[in-house]
């Protein structure tokens, strides 16, 4: 799944360490998730939606185009 | 704009070469400890030019391999200052499993309580009771306590997932191989099926995958 994690963290001018401390995770973790290897469960979503002020969907892409499926 | 942490990444060819660098390590050592034995068993004269050559090189490479890690470990740490709880506590615990493994064992070496063929890791034979009862009591209730803490507590959860995938993978290593190695056996090719090889087998599977899912 996509992300605008680094962008955000950039923004911040946060390393990923520092991520990984505001979210309470290690650095392997904030690196896999932005990367792209990971994707982080609905609780630690939402976590980071709360970090950065933004809704989930703004933050994450699952790359959706439309059409019938749900 | 140039990004360290990009640069970094998981870390984890970096961890792969320390890894291959440290069994290096003590290969080098064991050639070096053996090369020095043989030629104490062989009278101990003095050392030929040939010989300080050979011993020169080979520690000449264990020092290359020391520096690598060394040079790998700061460039890791260079960026890795800041940590989360969990990290702190994670790493509070793998010095403290080390130091208390090192300990453990240089107390076992120093004061001679078991026969070598006793600790040794692949031993078959007899155990005397006390040992067996050390054993037991270390893995069947000092480490499940420590292992449910660590997994409650310390691991993250990416990390988390890298342990179930590589206990999945493990498990079908596991499945596939016993009966295999069984078949094989019936049909006179294979020495009979060995529970602690596969225990052992099932663990390295499990390690490998984690190592796969955390770090590259």
């Amino acid at each position: 799944m996509k992300n605008q994690l680094k962008v955000l963290r950039a923004m911040r001018n946060w390393s990923q360490a520092d991520l990984g401390e505001h979210l309470d995770v290690s650095r392997q973790a904030v690196n896999a998730i932005e990367t792209g290897k990971y994707d982080p469960s609905l609780p630690l979503a939402f976590k980071i939606a709360r970090l950065f002020d933004l809704p989930i969907e703004q933050i994450f892409d699952d790359e959706f185009e439309g059409g019938n499926d749900v | 704009m140039f990004d360290a942490d990009e640069d970094v990444g998981g870390n984890g060819l970096r961890i792969l070469w320390m890894i291959l660098c440290g069994f290096g390590i003590v290969l080098l050592s064991g050639v070096i400890t053996g090369f020095l034995s043989a030629h104490m068993e062989a009278g101990g004269s003095a050392l030929k030019m040939t010989d300080y050559a050979i011993l020169a090189t080979l520690i000449s490479v264990t020092l290359l391999l020391a520096f690598i890690i060394w040079k790998l470990f700061q460039r890791m740490k260079s960026i890795g200052e800041k940590a989360s709880r969990r990290e702190k506590t994670y790493n509070r615990f793998l010095i403290g499993s080390f130091l208390f493994g090192g300990v453990t064992g240089i107390a076992l070496a120093l004061t001679g309580s078991f026969d070598a063929n006793e600790t040794d890791l692949f031993a078959t034979g007899a155990m005397s009771p006390m040992l067996a009862i050390i054993m037991s009591v270390s893995v069947g209730l000092i480490m499940p306590a420590v292992t449910f803490y660590w997994h409650k507590n310390v691991v993250d959860e990416q990390e988390e997932a890298a342990y179930r995938f590589g206990a999945l993978i493990a498990m079908y290593a596991f499945w596939f191989i016993a009966p295999v190695w069984w078949f094989l056996w019936r049909g006179g090719m294979l020495p009979e099926v060995n529970g602690i090889a596969l225990y052992f087998i099932t663990i390295f599977v499990a390690l490998i995958v984690w190592f796969w899912k955390k770090y590259l």
